[in-house]
C-alpha cells in the first residue's frame, strides 16, 4: 500500500525561530529548506523498529511501595494517520517531568527533587486501533533556565515512526485548563489556535473505572494518507 | 486530518533510549547484514560553532542490494532479512556521532544515499537531510542549488570510512530539506 505525502499548512507547524527560546535562533537553518520530490527512500520506513530497541511498559506511575508521588493518572491515545485510520504497530516513545517538575536526566539539576520511584519514561507499541494507555502520574510544570519568568507548563513528549520516513513524529501534549499553556513559547510557536489546541489532552469526565486515576484521552495525527488508485 | 504540531525533542531525551547497539546497523538480532560494512563519522555544530552534546540522529536506508525493508518497494520480500535499515545515535561532548553500516545500494533514479534526521533541543521540528558518497546525481541531489551540493557528500575517511559532518547554521550550513 503506498503512502502519500502532502505538504502541511505551515501554521499548523511551530515557527522555527521563536522569540524568547535563545537556543533556536542559533540552530535553525538560516538557508531555506529544499523543497524534494518524494521517493520510496521518504515513502518508506522503519516498520520494525520494536525489534532493535526495547519495550518499556505502560505502567511507569509504580506499585504498591514504588508508587511515584503525584497525582495519578490514566493516558490513552489514538494515533491516526492523515485519512482518520488508525496507525497500529507502531513504536512510540514518552518521557516527562515527575510530579514536582524534574527529569531523570544529567541536563536536569537543581530545582526540584527527584522521586526515587519515578523515570518518567515509557516506550509502547500502539494496538491494532492505534492505541496505547499509559499509567503514569501527571508532571509537573519548571522553570526553563532562561532565568526571564519562562515555566513549563505540565507536558507528555511523545516521539513516534509511523509508516514511512516523513511520518516521524516528535510532538508534545499538554493538559486542559492549566494557566501557563497561554504563555509557553513552544505551544505558542504553533500559529494556528485550533492546532494549538489539539496539542491539549482532553479531561474525562471521572466515572467508575479507574476509580483512582484521572483519565486523559489525546489524538496524535501522523502525516501520510493511502494513495488512491490513480497514484498507486 | 491535520497532521498534529511537531515540538523539539528537548533536552531530557532519556538516555535510555539510545539503546546500546542502535547504532550499528551490520549487527540485527545477532546476525550479520551482507554487503561492504562501512563506519560513518561525523562532528554537529551550530551558528557559532559550538559542538552539540546529546543530539539525536537517525538514519534510513536499503540494504546492499538497494531494497528497502518495507512493502513499499516492489522488491521488498527479496531485502536481506538481517538488515533493519534504521539506526539511532547521540553526539558525545565533542558533537561527534558514528554509525556503523552498510554500504546501501542504488534504487531506481537515485544514487546510494542515507537518510538523516536531526532532532535537538532548540530545534522546533526534525531536521531531514541526505549523505551522499559520491556526486552522481538523482532526483534529490539535483533539486539542491548547484553550490551547496558538495555538503551533502560524505567525504572518505580511511579504507570503510566516510565523514559526513552537519553544520545546522551558519558557513557551510548543511542543506536541509522541506518535506
Amino acid at each position: 500500500m503506498k503512502t502519500v505525502i502532502d505538504p502541511r499548512d505551515e501554521r499548523t507547524q511551530p515557527a522555527r525561530i521563536v522569540p524568547g527560546y535563545p537556543q533556536t535562533p542559533l540552530r535553525n537553518p538560516r538557508e531555506p529548506l529544499i523543497r524534494r520530490p518524494p521517493t520510496l527512500s521518504e515513502l518508506s520506513g522503519p516498520l520494525e523498529v520494536a525489534r532493535r530497541v526495547r519495550v518499556l511498559g505502560g505502567d511507569i506511575a509504580g506499585q504498591g511501595e514504588k508508587q511515584a508521588i503525584g497525582q495519578l493518572i490514566h493516558l490513552r491515545v489514538r494515533v491516526l494517520d492523515e485519512d482518520g485510520a488508525p496507525v497500529g504497530g507502531t513504536v512510540v516513545e514518552m518521557w516527562q517531568a515527575n510530579g514536582a517538575g524534574r527529569y531523570i536526566h544529567p541536563n536536569d539539576d537543581d530545582h526540584a527533587p527527584p522521586d526515587p520511584n519515578f523515570y518518567g519514561a515509557a516506550r509502547l507499541v500502539t494496538d491494532e486501533n492505534g492505541q496505547f494507555e499509559l499509567r503514569t502520574v501527571k508532571p509537573g510544570a519548571y522553570p526553563v533556565p532562561t532565568r526571564d519568568g519562562w515555566w513549563r507548563p505540565p507536558h507528555v513528549h511523545f516521539s513516534l515512526f509511523g509508516k514511512v520516513w516523513l511520518s516521524r513524529l516528535v510532538t508534545q501534549m499538554y493538559f486542559p485548563g492549566e494557566p501557563l499553556n497561554a504563555q509557553d513559547r513552544i505551544l505558542n510557536a504553533v500559529p494556528d489556535t485550533v492546532a494549538r489546541e489539539r496539542l491539549v489532552a482532553q479531561l474525562v469526565p471521572p466515572s467508575a473505572q479507574p476509580h483512582n486515576a484521572l483519565v486523559y484521552e489525546h489524538r496524535i495525527v501522523l502525516r501520510g494518507r493511502t494513495a488512491t488508485p490513480e497514484q498507486s | 486530518m491535520i497532521p498534529t504540531g511537531e515540538a523539539t525533542i528537548g533536552p531530557f531525551f532519556p538516555p535510555r533510549y539510545v539503546d546500546a547497539g542502535a547504532n550499528d546497523l551490520t549487527l540485527f538480532e545477532g546476525r550479520k547484514a551482507k554487503g561492504e560494512a562501512i563506519e560513518i563519522r561525523g562532528r554537529v555544530l551550530q551558528e557559532d560553532g559550538a559542538a552539540l552534546e546529546n543530539l539525536v540522529l537517525e538514519i534510513w536506508q536499503t540494504d546492499a542490494k538497494g531494497i528497502y525493508r518495507h512493502p513499499a518497494d516492489p522488491r521488498h520480500a527479496q531485502a536481506d532479512a538481517d538488515f533493519l535499515g534504521w539506526g539511532r545515535t547521540v553526539t558525545d561532548a565533542g558533537g561527534e556521532y558514528v554509525f556503523r553500516t552498510i554500504r546501501p545500494g542504488a534504487t531506481e533514479g537515485r544514487a546510494p544515499h542515507i537518510n538523516f534526521m536531526v532532532m535537538y533541543s532548540g530545534l522546533m521540528r526534525i531536521l531531514k537531510t541526505t549523505m551522499y558518497f559520491t556526486h552522481e546525481m538523482d532526483v534529490v541531489l539535483s533539486a539542491v542549488p548547484v553550490s551547496r551540493r558538495e555538503l551533502l557528500i560524505a567525504k572518505k575517511q580511511g579504507p570503510d570510512g566516510y565523514r559526513f559532518d552537519i553544520r545546522l547554521r551558519g558557513e557551510n550550513e548543511t542543506p536541509f530539506f522541506d518535506d
